[in-house]
């Protein structure tokens, strides 16, 4: 620096006071509804869990947590699923879309903190699967099943699926050029999170190493967590001999799972941070 | 707003010079083994438009892109308000803003519904009905974004830009698009930004507008900056230029020697055409003094000059000098 001082003609104590950033998580979130409703594409992530219902409701039930069969299992299930087509789909498509469009690029340029942008995107996510989640819950319920024995628990599995999952979508933004990629791209973890969750295919039919392995991906924790809430039993250990326990209990059982899905989405929001593009031109 | 006394004891600067609020000391960016930014340096101070031409990939837009905090300089230092704006910091982001390059609108909404978006994700955003106005969309404000045309976007995105009220603005290409009705009156928009204090960044490919705004301009090529200066500095660098037909009667080495020009002999249509170009001197009287000259010569010589044509430089001369790759074009 030669004789040019930094010092910012209005200084420090002219710094205005913006709306927040939870305020402005909340207004974008808004925004990413009305987005979502508007735009066809979207819908898809919101069918394709409800599609893969149909072979879950089709498929040969046997009781396998006491009274409780395998149909019911498994569409409970399912609410882990959500989160990965719809937190994996959803923001990898638009985020891709919107960075080409500049419309990221627009909104960090008006003065928008990132958080506030990915945390807009993720309230969405949120939001519908809770909506596919109590659909899925009222028909379970419909069908002769059980009222969810920790609902907090359940609610639980769900934010940190779709906190993962959402994170997961925007660092694969990185490697998509656009919107038709991103889709494309975007399947392949999809595909691969939903054969290991748990969800379809219960990982006691696997052998031990792939259940193990798959314990520590970020969708099967949250199927476990999501099968253990609604039945109250304890299937952290496996189904078989999975007994009933107390909400102590349930939650004892629940801390690895807890914890593997903190780790991943402590190391993905990072990965985001450091590594998520906003300029369509890339060095 | 408020201008700031410079109180730098090293700035040779007039006292009722505000600090320059962007601060560009000797940038370099590079794309692997390609620089496309080498050694940019400029000031921009409140109320002050600085406009950066030059041609497509000169290093324009990756210099804007620096500043708006998108990529951290390789070398160089670049401030605004004080502050590196890498990553956009709290104390930068509120008080800048960007007309980009594209649009960057979402068009799923509408334009009332992108206004409102905006205000209220700022701090002390200017009313929407006073945007639409000044952009001149208050018609157009039920629409949905993707039924504008491309100048009507452009303009809905240089609202959207100032209304957040920034002190600083960086303008992209911000009139591509529109037609010249749109563009006379965007012209008007940014000449009250600087009367208003904002400082301006202005990078166009229409000269005119340059012309028109500028405070002080600078044309890059590969990603340098070749010229810079007020637009008279960079117009006088360039010189003025006396041409006439060589009367039959005399030889090329006969023609006069004047101080601080250079003169040219070109053919066409089998006659001899001479062309003094004159760099030294005030600018505001050399071809005045050069013409002086030369008429007396030719009165020594009892003819007339046919076809006598004084001519200032154009920024467009100066441009397309710099574009061919002059690099003798370094301004004062």
């Amino acid at each position: 620096m030669t004789t040019a001082t930094t010092t910012a003609p209005q200084g420090a104590d002219h710094r205005r006071k913006g709306p927040g950033l939870f305020r402005q998580t909340l207004r974008l979130g808004r925004t990413e509804f009305t987005l979502f409703v508007r735009y066809k594409t979207a819908s898809m992530y919101l069918l394709m869990p409800v599609i893969l219902l149909l072979p879950v409701l089709n498929q040969q039930s046997v009781p396998i947590l006491g009274e409780y069969t395998t149909t019911e299992l498994s569409l409970i299930g399912t609410i882990g699923a959500i989160a990965l087509f719809l937190g994996l789909g959803h923001p990898c498509n638009v985020f891709t879309a919107r960075r080409e469009a500049l419309v990221l690029k627009r909104l960090r340029v008006s003065g928008v903190p990132a958080t506030a942008i990915f945390g807009g995107v993720f309230l969405v996510v949120l939001l519908f699967t809770v909506l596919i989640a109590a659909l899925i819950v009222a028909g379970s319920v419909a069908l002769g099943g059980p009222l969810p024995a920790d609902p907090v628990m359940l609610l639980l599995s769900v934010a940190l699926g779709c906190l993962a999952m959402t994170m997961l979508g925007l660092l694969l933004t990185r490697f998509a050029g656009n919107a038709e990629s991103a889709q494309i791209l975007s399947m392949v973890p999809m595909m691969a999170l939903l054969f290991l969750s748990g969800g379809f295919i219960p990982l006691d039919v696997m052998p031990d190493a792939v259940r193990q392995v798959a314990l520590l991906l970020p969708v099967a924790p949250t199927v476990e967590m999501a099968q253990a809430a609604y039945f109250g039993y304890d299937v952290f250990g496996g189904l078989e001999g999975a007994e009933p326990v107390g909400f102590l209990g349930l939650w004892a059982g629940a801390l690895p799972g807890i914890g593997v899905m903190l780790v991943w989405i402590v190391a993905l929001a990072l990965l985001v941070r450091r590594y998520f593009v906003w300029d369509p031109r890339r060095p | 707003m408020t201008t700031t006394a410079n109180t730098t004891a090293e700035s040779s600067a007039p006292l009722s010079t505000p600090e320059p609020t962007v601060v560009v000391r000797d940038l370099r960016q590079r794309y692997g083994d390609f620089e496309a930014v080498r050694g940019v340096s400029f000031d921009i101070r409140p109320g002050e438009l600085f406009a950066l031409l030059g041609t497509n990939g000169a290093g324009k837009t990756t210099t804007i892109e620096t500043l708006e905090g998108f990529r951290r300089p390789d070398s160089g230092t670049v401030r605004v308000f004080g502050q590196d704006p890498y990553g956009q910091p709290t104390g930068v982001r509120e008080r800048t803003n960007a007309v980009l390059q594209g649009n960057g609108l979402m068009e799923d909404l509408s334009v009332d519904e992108s206004l409102s978006l905006a205000r209220d994700l700022a701090a002390d955003p200017r009313d929407a009905d006073e945007i639409l106005t000044l952009v001149g969309l208050t018609d157009k404000r039920r629409l949905r974004v993707r039924q504008l045309s491309g100048g009507q976007k452009r303009r809905l995105d240089l609202g959207l830009a100032l209304l957040t009220r920034p002190e600083v603005l960086y303008l992209d290409e911000p009139t591509t698009g529109m037609d010249p009705e749109a563009r006379h009156e965007t012209w008007r928009i940014i000449s009250d930004l600087k009367r208003d204090g904002v400082a301006v960044l202005l990078t166009t490919h229409y000269l005119e507008e340059a012309e028109r705004l500028a405070d002080r301009l600078a044309i890059m090529h590969r990603g340098e900056v070749r010229v810079e200066g007020t637009l008279s500095e960079v117009l006088g660098g360039w010189g003025d230029r006396v041409s006439f037909l060589v009367p039959s009667d005399v030889r090329t080495a006969d023609l006069p020697h004047l101080d601080g020009a250079d003169v040219e002999v070109q053919t066409r249509d089998q006659r001899l055409w001479a062309t003094y170009t004159i760099r030294a001197g005030d600018v505001a009287d050399r071809a005045h003094h050069a013409v002086a000259a030369l008429m007396a010569w030719a009165a020594d010589h009892g003819g007339a000059l046919h076809h006598l044509q004084v001519r200032g430089a154009s920024l467009e001369d100066v441009f397309l000098e710099v574009a061919d790759g002059a690099a003798d074009l370094v301004g004062e």
